[in-house]
């Protein structure tokens, strides 16, 4: 596990969509932003275009660690389709329609 | 117009899970819908150049690469299959409705059982500059070059020695890139030795008990340092070590694909030893929705050989669910359960079986 | 942006003999990046003929403007959106390259074509 996030910089990338940083994410917990969806809704961090995929594991790690539990007891953030971006065109066009 | 396309059963994903899932599901007797995001079958086979171990009903000796071929053959000969491919499934709802979309259109699926082999996804992890350009995933890097024949780079330091790290550190040798080192943070060497030895005979050093702690480069990686860990993981002040190279490959795992899994309600667990969040299942690969099966990387990550294996299992459970059965499917169904046994009974099985394990409902079967 | 960077050796870029691999079948065709003029091969993602060019950088992030390139290459990670023929947030990383596509580096989260 070369993820333990315990010595590591506060400017190291969490989130790559929305450039979200490690230190960004230590000073949401530390206000209090103790579950993903919140610091999610207050930072963008895996809101982005990759929906969570790339950081979502890093966040809940920093939180078990800040908070002193376990990966497993970290609340995950509700999980909404569409699944990847969708075009505006696709959306407008909607069900078959050519 | 509304177009609401009943199927027996939709499989999500057409890697090696998936392609064994469906054909089971065909076999049966099911109308089966095989839909993936890419435009030709095979997730992420497409890119194993190494030939499988294992049993030879799981094609043990065959490259992966030759794999999704043997599959889409009979798949497209079957008259009960129907694919879709460049299809992503975005959303599945309480309705049982699977929604998905091609980048023009939506499309409505109304399937009485859905088989999700999504796969799994790169695990990112936190170093200085680790979003540098030239800091790949592993499969990134298997991909540019086995199947576009792109290399990475002049020089890559590999980080994780798993299987992923020491075969895809192989195939840059093959590939004639100069493999820097493999560091790994764990004391020992993840992966099987006979992978490792190749790479110790072609001289690259395996340094275990190392971690990446920076990437270096302006606009790209130009070089990176490493240093030893302590027992807790810790990078140990004073061993910092650069490393010069030009690409940065992170193997240090993959998490199953499981969005879908969520939105379908599926209790789900934590369970580090399968990669992340995987859906709680019974011994037949149903999910806690009894309309919902998993199979493959999504439902804890293996390798290729057991996703055929627990893709097939799937399918002819979700089939037989509905009714529909293939002649001798029992006999068929514990010759798959013992196959996978042996091949978690091999070295890296022992992690492997206490996660199955832990994400297996009490008893193997659901009340 | 989107400077040419990287020391790959061009000979080396692309593999011609390798011991289990035939890459020898594809069609050579020509695209634009930021307005040069390049060569890739078609149906190949266009990071891919990008990366056999030398071009890594393939945006700048829009909140911090570091330089990203691909990450995933297989459509997960979106580290790798381009304009591809004024469509913005293109995943280039999977997107095949075709005859005469014109590439380009996204400014931020990109502008919408307006017809």
């Amino acid at each position: 596990m070369t993820d333990r996030p315990e010595r590591i910089d506060d400017d190291v990338i969490v989130c790559r969509c929305e450039d979200v940083t490690l230190g960004d994410i230590r000073r949401l917990i530390a206000n209090g932003y103790h579950t993903i969806d919140e610091i999610k809704r207050i930072s963008r961090a895996g809101m982005g275009q990759c929906q969570g995929r790339t950081c979502r594991h890093l966040i809940a790690r920093e939180l078990a660690t800040a908070l002193g539990v376990s990966v497993e007891e970290v609340e995950m953030p509700t999980f909404r389709p569409p699944t990847r971006p969708v075009l505006l065109s696709t959306i407008a066009r909607g069900e078959g329609d050519e | 117009m509304n177009l609401l396309k009943e199927v027996d059963i939709a499989v999500i994903g057409a890697g090696p899970a998936g392609l064994a899932a469906a054909l089971a599901c065909a076999e049966a007797g099911a109308s089966t819908l095989l839909i993936d995001a890419n435009d030709v079958p095979g997730g992420q086979l497409v890119k194993q150049t190494h030939k499988f171990f294992g049993s030879e009903r799981q094609h043990a000796g065959t490259r992966g690469i030759q794999i999704p071929e043997l599959f889409a053959k009979k798949l497209v000969e079957h008259p009960n299959v129907e694919t879709m491919w460049d299809t992503t499934a975005s959303g599945y709802y309480d309705s049982g409705e699977l929604v998905v979309e091609d980048g023009k259109r939506f499309i409505k699926i109304l399937p009485k059982r859905l088989i999700v082999s999504t796969g799994a996804s790169e695990r990112f992890v936190l170093f200085e500059n680790n979003d540098l350009p030239g800091v790949y995933g592993a499969g990134a890097v298997q991909t540019l070059m086995n199947v576009y024949g792109v290399v990475p780079g002049d020089r890559v330091l590999m980080v994780g020695s798993g299987n992923i790290g020491l075969i895809v550190s192989y195939q840059l040798i093959q590939a004639g890139v100069d493999v820097a080192a493999v560091i790994e943070a764990a004391p020992c060497i993840g992966g099987y030795l006979v992978h490792a030895a190749k790479l110790r005979r072609a001289g690259v050093p395996i340094l275990t008990s190392h971690t990446i702690v920076a990437a270096h480069g302006e606009e790209c990686v130009t070089g990176a340092t490493i240093a030893k860990v302590d027992e807790k993981w810790q990078a140990i002040p004073g061993t910092e070590c650069e490393i010069e190279c030009d690409v940065i490959c992170l193997a240090v795992g993959l998490m199953p694909l499981v969005d879908i899994l969520w939105q379908a309600g599926c209790e789900m667990k934590y369970v580090p030893e399968l990669g992340g969040h995987v859906p709680v299942r019974d011994d037949n690969m149903r999910t806690s929705n009894p309309n919902v099966y998993v199979a493959g990387d999504s439902g804890g990550v293996e390798e290729a050989s057991s996703a055929m294996i627990t893709g097939e299992i799937a399918g002819i459970s979700a089939a037989e669910s509905l009714g529909l059965k293939a002649p001798e499917a029992d006999a068929r169904l514990a010759q798959l359960k013992a196959d996978l046994a042996a091949i978690r009974s091999g070295p890296a099985g022992e992690k492997i079986c206490a996660g199955v394990c832990r994400a297996t409902v009490c008893g193997g079967v659901w009340e | 942006m989107g400077r040419f960077t990287g020391g790959l050796r061009p000979s080396k870029v692309r593999l011609k003999d390798h011991p289990i691999l035939d890459f020898s079948a594809g069609q050579e065709v020509a695209f634009t990046f930021d307005g040069k003029k390049l060569k890739g091969i078609d149906g190949e993602p266009i990071a891919a003929a990008l990366h056999a060019n030398g071009v890594r950088v393939l945006r700048h992030s829009p909140v911090s403007g570091r330089a990203r390139g691909f990450f995933c290459a297989i459509g997960n990670c979106s580290s790798c959106l381009m304009t591809v023929d004024g469509v913005p947030n293109v995943r280039v990383c999977t997107e095949p390259l075709r005859e005469g596509m014109v590439v380009e580096t996204q400014k931020g989260h990109g502008q919408l074509p307006i017809d």
